[in-house]
């Protein structure tokens, strides 16, 4: 085990997310952040599968330390690839958390169903959304430990 | 009117009733009742082991009964039936008023059926409103995120007419968002709402306060109250109501210091008229009842923001309680505010 953000150190974050305005936000909110953090971006849940299983273009794809996905996706939506990811014996222990504009209690238990390490609801105003931003900054890229990557 | 023995024949028929039921009296006569109200008519009259003729008609006399009757031809129709017992010499005989409610039962059905669609159409309508605020927000969200980046990265560095554009968007757009969210909570009242339960309307107004905490300094508020009792309420929607009342009278003020005061007292025996009593502006006698419409405001928005929504909010809570809410006033004077809940316990 190591300390992730440490010296030198990129943190890769694959974001799911199919909404162009809500890719550049939360580039944006990452943007100033003191940990150095590449984002990547997959806009739907088979462009993310085939991100984690480093398919087709993504041959070269890194894993990722942590993927923040919405719930709400074309082709394929934010739960399959939360069961899929966490039934896949490689992916499993990357931490997935959702990230998502619904606050409904159904979509809530499905995902901890679904073994979800957290559930996040998108607030509506700018101020409160760059507080959340960087608030999964602080927690999940700086204190929380990680597991190694299996290739790096 | 037909007249039965209680052996349930026909001893007696009326012109009315040949023609309601297609046969000629002679065709009648002598027949069980049966033939003509094949069911709920003559149990009514026959004495059985529990009790006698006299006793069974004595339960049955004046009251409509509504049965179904069969014509000649084997349709039925719906009738009402008045029932009186005609003694002659030793026996009883019954005479029987015959009533063709058609007319009013398809009435009924056809109302009912009206207050079933009434019902469904309300609920669409509400339905229709949530996800319509719903989705509004999401590409709401957009525009005032964006022109909020705008205003924070460019203020001063186009020119002043672009800080002055941008600014009204900021403007125009945040306030849709509590517009919105008003919206939503209003039609959530009806959708989300939970049982009501026996609750504390203590620890909801401790609640609310908690939730206003920023409101009550920055006003330098002094909110105080009695006692409160025990109430059937959904929580979460009791310390809204508070939470608006409060913020309400904490907002509509002059400059002096906003005082507050939250009581209770018995109204009969299974009502509590709880009173939330401030010395704000007051609201003049034209505009006691129009405060709890939807979207009505009676300032401009430059002298005090809102959406018009936060007591047409207060209103819907109270009435799904089952209670009604008004409000005592002059202008100057300041307001207050009644409520009715029921007691917890009373059901």
């Amino acid at each position: 085990m190591k300390l992730l953000g440490g010296e030198g150190k990129t943190i890769e974050v694959l974001l799911v997310e199919d909404s162009p305005g809500d890719v550049r936000l939360t580039r944006e909110a990452f943007r100033d952040a003191d940990v150095s953090i590449r984002l990547h971006v997959a806009s739907d849940g088979v462009d993310a599968m085939a991100f984690l299983r480093r398919q087709d273009e993504h041959i070269h794809a890194p894993r990722p330390d942590l993927i923040l996905l919405d719930l709400n996706l074309p082709r394929m939506d934010g739960r399959e690839v939360l069961a899929q990811v966490k039934e896949d014996p490689n992916l499993k222990t990357i931490p997935t958390v959702i990230l998502t504009t619904s606050a409904a209690e159904a979509d809530i238990m499905k995902s901890y169903e679904l073994q979800a390490n957290a559930y996040l609801s998108k607030p509506v105003q700018l101020d409160a959304f760059e507080s959340l931003v960087n608030s999964i900054k602080d927690f999940w890229l700086t204190r929380v430990k990680l597991p190694q990557r299996p290739d790096g | 009117m037909v007249v039965v023995n209680q052996t349930g024949d026909i001893v007696l028929l009326n012109r009315q009733a040949e023609k309601q039921f297609g046969y000629s009296r002679d065709e009648l006569l002598g027949q069980q009742v049966t033939n003509i109200i094949p069911e709920g008519f003559a149990e009514r009259l026959i004495a059985d082991d529990l009790r006698s003729a006299e006793d069974a008609l004595e339960q049955q006399i004046g009251t409509g009964i509504e049965l179904t009757a069969r014509r000649k031809d084997g349709t039925n129709f719906p009738i009402e039936l008045m029932l009186s017992p005609l003694t002659s010499g030793d026996t009883i005989l019954v005479t029987a008023a015959i009533r063709d409610i058609t007319v009013r039962k398809k009435a009924e059905a056809d109302l009912l059926q009206t207050v079933a669609e009434l019902n469904r159409s309300n609920e669409e309508l509400g339905q229709f409103a949530y996800l319509a605020s719903h989705d509004l927000q999401e590409p709401l969200r957009m525009v005032a995120s964006y022109t909020q980046l705008l205003s924070r990265r460019y203020k001063g560095r186009l020119d002043t007419d672009a800080d002055e554009f941008i600014a009204f968007a900021v403007d125009g757009a945040s306030r849709m968002q509590r517009l919105i969210e008003d919206l939503l909570s209003y039609s959530r009242v009806g959708t989300a709402g939970q049982p009501l339960v026996a609750t504390s309307s203590e620890a909801a107004l401790e609640q609310a306060l908690a939730n206003l905490d920023v409101a009550v300094e920055e006003h330098g508020a002094e909110v105080t109250h009695d006692p409160l009792p025990e109430v059937l309420a959904d929580e979460v929607q009791l310390i809204q109501l508070f939470q608006n009342l409060v913020g309400n009278a904490m907002k509509y003020q002059d400059s002096g210091v906003p005082k507050i005061h939250v009581s209770a007292a018995r109204d009969g025996e299974r009502m509590w008229d709880f009173s939330v009593k401030d010395n704000g502006l007051g609201i003049g006698p034209e505009y006691l009842e129009k405060v709890f419409g939807m979207f009505e405001r009676l300032h401009r928005r430059d002298e005090y923001a809102g959406t018009g929504i936060g007591l047409a909010i207060c209103r819907k809570i109270v009435e799904r309680h089952g209670g009604e809410i008004s409000v005592e006033s002059q202008l100057g004077e300041g307001s207050t505010f009644h409520f009715g809940l029921a007691e917890a316990g009373s059901s």
